[in-house]
């Protein structure tokens, strides 16, 4: 396979500097340096949609073979996350929902944010489509359609990544979801899914989980996302950050950082646009580019001159 | 690597429940089923036996002595059967979690963890029904093994004994408790599996949990199967070693 | 041997003993008998030492056994074995309910080897133990489980148990109120040959024609303690108590 040859390439690159250093590290460990990691285990707490759909688990064998460490991904949801972190009880978070990752960052939890991947959001239904939405150019409008057309619609209602991205769809689509038709699952993407594929509704899914589930479920896309040239508004992007070990100082963060380093090099965001499923490329690398983007560092909007707010 | 000695210490009974699915081509990698299993048992064997070591002597003191406050500690007891097992795993969570009081053992998302909470899962239900069995021997058994020269601890080995089968009887009610939970951890143990497909802190129960969030029903549904037949091999393996007790 | 002197006890407001006395020798069989409710058990377990008299003493070969330390106290009460009017067998084979009094006489660490020895099936039965079962005819069901056996076979197993560690005072609370004639038989043969091998044995039954068959001395136990003891002829025969004559008679009906 492809990935395999891809993945032993950069592992055989990032081998070689990890050993010289791992060489290093042998004969004076109580220096403490970042090479002296080995053993040690990473927790990473993230969301439910890159766990289900196989990415981390196709790429971290990659990382734990590098530094001989373990990473145990605890998948959550973006709140539950983003909570276990503020807790102390994780080292590095990857989710995606920039406004809490943004109050997560101006509340010090976070430290050293980057922009790791994206994919999008979809308005998924049924193919007999009783609000009428399929193609439609603006997501709020689909949506206004179908809260128009009282159609059934199913919500994760489960403070994650998708949920919150939902919840800021309907407020600019200047509707108040609600009644008999808009039901809260509290579940995962899949589940969701599951529950909207057996009552004939709509639901608004991230690509990947989609993808991953489409060959068990009756459901087409009705609106697209930006990757298939749909509305910007559903974009979904991912982004990664240490646990601030100012805060908690247990936090394993020379470890964390290996990983935000390692996962946003080349060529790990080269494995991540080659991961299929079905055939199909479920997220679009986004940390390598030319051009410098500072605002991947901090919470959106942020200048100096408002810094002391 | 610790695949093998897992299938090699599993009765026979669970092997045959686990290569029936494995026969079915599911998909998931070589080792994870086992490790799973290992994982459920090793979580729910350990905290029912530390349950077990806990609750018989409360029970023996419960059944044997009359204290103030007995009442109140039978009603916490019988409480704590019906304690929702999500609720238990938050204030493990809570607990164990880096800013809670065992904070500095870094058990958080660890088996240890899972135990903990399983053990005060499994710990009421397994005091609770070894009491009904201790206060159910017959008061004329204590007397005999009194006045045939018994100390205290004499009497109390009799009533134990005598109530062996209530007893074991509590250990399964605890051990199902367990094994059967996924509220609990879920919560503290993240439901982690390895970059190599092995289990660190998944369990049966969450590993159905996952596969049923994915809508994966089908697979939920036989990783369900191994669940029961799991749950059942250990009672059979149980009420076989009461019954070679009452033969011999 | 085996004495009580001037013992009282009380449950709540019911005075049940009232300042009695009484005593069981060597090789000699006492009977006491008297209307159901009098006390009767309340006098077995006194004199078993399982029960505190509030007032008076017991003593066995002299020695105040509630005056005493526990250690001593206990090692008093294991020379005294009792049956009660149910068997209470314990839920093990029949052999192994026999040892119990042996069993716990011996130290921990023989107490486990014997317990795992029976775990796997090698565990043979002391001597002790096939010479109870001997005396009341049971031999062959050393290896049954004690749920296995008829209600009169039980009551013979629970006397061969209190037999088998040699008690130097058997002390029998009704002990064929629910036989047939037939075990009834094979525990008065019991109880002779216990007497014979120089037990004191108190048997408290309200049969009295048991009474006569078995007892040496009879003592009369009615609502306000011991009217009367003496050899059981001279009871039976010639009263010198009223009550006692009456009660024998029948004519004093409870």
């Amino acid at each position: 396979m492809l990935i395999h040859r891809r993945r032993f390439v950069a592992a055989l690159g990032a081998g070689a500097v990890a050993s010289t250093a791992g060489c290093a590290g042998g004969s004076q460990e109580e220096s403490g340096g970042g090479a002296g990691v080995a053993g040690e285990t990473l927790t990473l707490t993230t969301t439910t949609s890159t766990y289900d759909t196989g990415l981390l688990d196709a790429i971290h064998g990659d990382f734990e073979e590098m530094y001989g460490v373990t990473v145990d991904a605890v998948a959550q949801g973006t709140g539950a996350a983003l909570e276990s972190a503020r807790n102390g009880d994780s080292d590095v978070v990857m989710v995606h929902a920039r406004g809490l990752e943004d109050e997560f960052l101006r509340n010090g939890y976070g430290v050293n944010r980057r922009d790791l991947m994206f994919n999008d959001f979809v308005i998924v239904g049924p193919e007999s489509d009783p609000a009428g939405i399929q193609g439609m150019a603006s997501a709020t409008d689909a949506l206004t359609a179908i809260a128009d057309a009282q159609a059934p619609f199913v919500s994760r209602g489960d403070n994650s990544g998708t949920h919150t991205k939902e919840l800021n769809l309907w407020e600019a689509a200047g509707t108040e979801p609600g009644g008999d038709w808009y039901q809260e699952t509290g579940t995962g993407m899949g589940e969701a899914l599951n529950v909207a594929n057996q009552q004939g509704a709509y639901t608004l899914s991230d690509r990947g989980t989609f993808i991953s589930q489409r060959s068990e479920i009756d459901l087409t896309i009705l609106v697209q996302g930006p990757i298939e040239d749909g509305p910007e508004i559903l974009a979904n992007p991912y982004g990664i950050m240490a646990v601030n070990p100012g805060v908690h100082d247990n936090a394993n963060y020379d470890l964390a950082m290996a990983y935000i380093g390692w996962i946003t090099s080349p060529g790990v965001q080269e494995s991540i646009s080659e991961y299929q499923v079905n055939g199909e490329q479920l997220f679009f690398p986004r940390a390598v580019s030319e051009n410098p983007d500072f605002q991947q560092y901090v919470p959106e909007g942020w200048s100096s001159d408002s810094s002391d707010e | 690597m610790p695949i093998e000695p897992v299938a090699q210490s599993l009765p026979g009974i669970a092997r045959v429940a686990v290569d029936l699915p494995l026969l079915l081509d599911l998909p998931f990698r070589e080792g994870y089923v086992w490790s799973i299993i290992y994982v459920s048992l090793y979580v729910s064997l350990t905290a029912v036996a530390l349950s077990t070591l806990f609750s018989i002597p409360v029970a023996v003191v419960m059944g044997f002595t009359d204290f103030p406050g007995k009442q109140f500690v039978k009603s916490v007891i019988n409480t704590g059967m019906g304690f929702p097992s999500v609720v238990v795993g938050l204030i493990v969570l809570f607990g164990v979690s880096n800013q809670g009081p065992l904070g500095a053992l870094d058990l958080i998302f660890t088996k240890q963890a899972m135990i903990m909470s399983q053990f005060v899962l499994a710990t009421p239900p397994i005091t609770a029904i070894s009491l009904a069995a201790i206060t159910g021997v017959d008061e004329s058994v204590r007397d005999a093994a009194h006045v045939l020269g018994g100390t205290r601890v004499d009497v109390a080995l009799v009533v134990l004994k005598e109530a062996r089968y209530g007893i074991a009887t509590a250990i399964l009610a605890g051990f199902g408790r367990a094994i059967s939970e996924v509220g609990s951890v879920l919560i503290v143990g993240g439901n982690i599996t390895g970059a190599d497909g092995i289990s660190k802190t998944r369990t049966l129960t969450t590993a159905i949990q996952l596969e049923a969030r994915q809508g994966q029903y089908g697979t939920a549904m036989i990783l369900g199967a191994v669940l029961v037949a799991l749950v059942l091999a250990v009672n059979a393996v149980v009420i076989r070693l009461g019954d070679q007790g009452v033969h011999r | 041997m085996l004495r009580l002197r001037s013992v009282s006890r009380s449950y709540g407001d019911e005075t049940v003993l009232r300042d009695l006395s009484i005593e069981v020798g060597e090789g000699e069989t006492v009977a006491v008998i008297g209307p159901s409710g009098v006390g009767k058990t309340t006098l077995l377990r006194t004199l078993a030492l399982s029960l505190e008299p509030d007032d008076g003493a017991v003593a066995l070969d002299g020695t105040d056994a509630w005056a005493a330390e526990e250690s001593e106290r206990l090692a008093l009460r294991r020379r005294v074995g009792m049956v009660f009017q149910e068997a209470s067998l314990f839920d093990a084979p029949v052999a192994r309910n026999v040892e119990y009094g042996l069993r716990i006489r011996q130290p921990w660490t023989d107490r486990v080897r014997s317990q795992l020895r029976s775990l796997v099936g090698v565990h043979e039965p002391a001597d002790a133990v096939s010479d109870a079962l001997d005396v009341v005819g049971l031999s062959e069901k050393a290896s049954q489980r004690s749920s296995s056996l008829s209600g009169g076979e039980a009551q013979r197993v629970s006397f061969a148990r209190a037999l088998a560690y040699d008690p130097d005072v058997l002390l029998l609370d009704e002990p064929t109120s629910d036989l047939d004639p037939r075990n009834t038989a094979v525990i008065e043969d019991a109880m002779a040959k216990a007497r014979d091998r120089g037990i004191g044995v108190v048997v408290a039954t309200h049969d009295m024609h048991q009474a006569e068959r078995v007892a040496d001395r009879v003592a009369v136990l009615l609502d306000d303690g011991i009217t009367e003891v003496g050899p059981t002829e001279r009871i039976f025969d010639d009263p010198s108590d009223e009550r006692t004559r009456k009660f024998i008679s029948g004519e004093l009906v409870y």
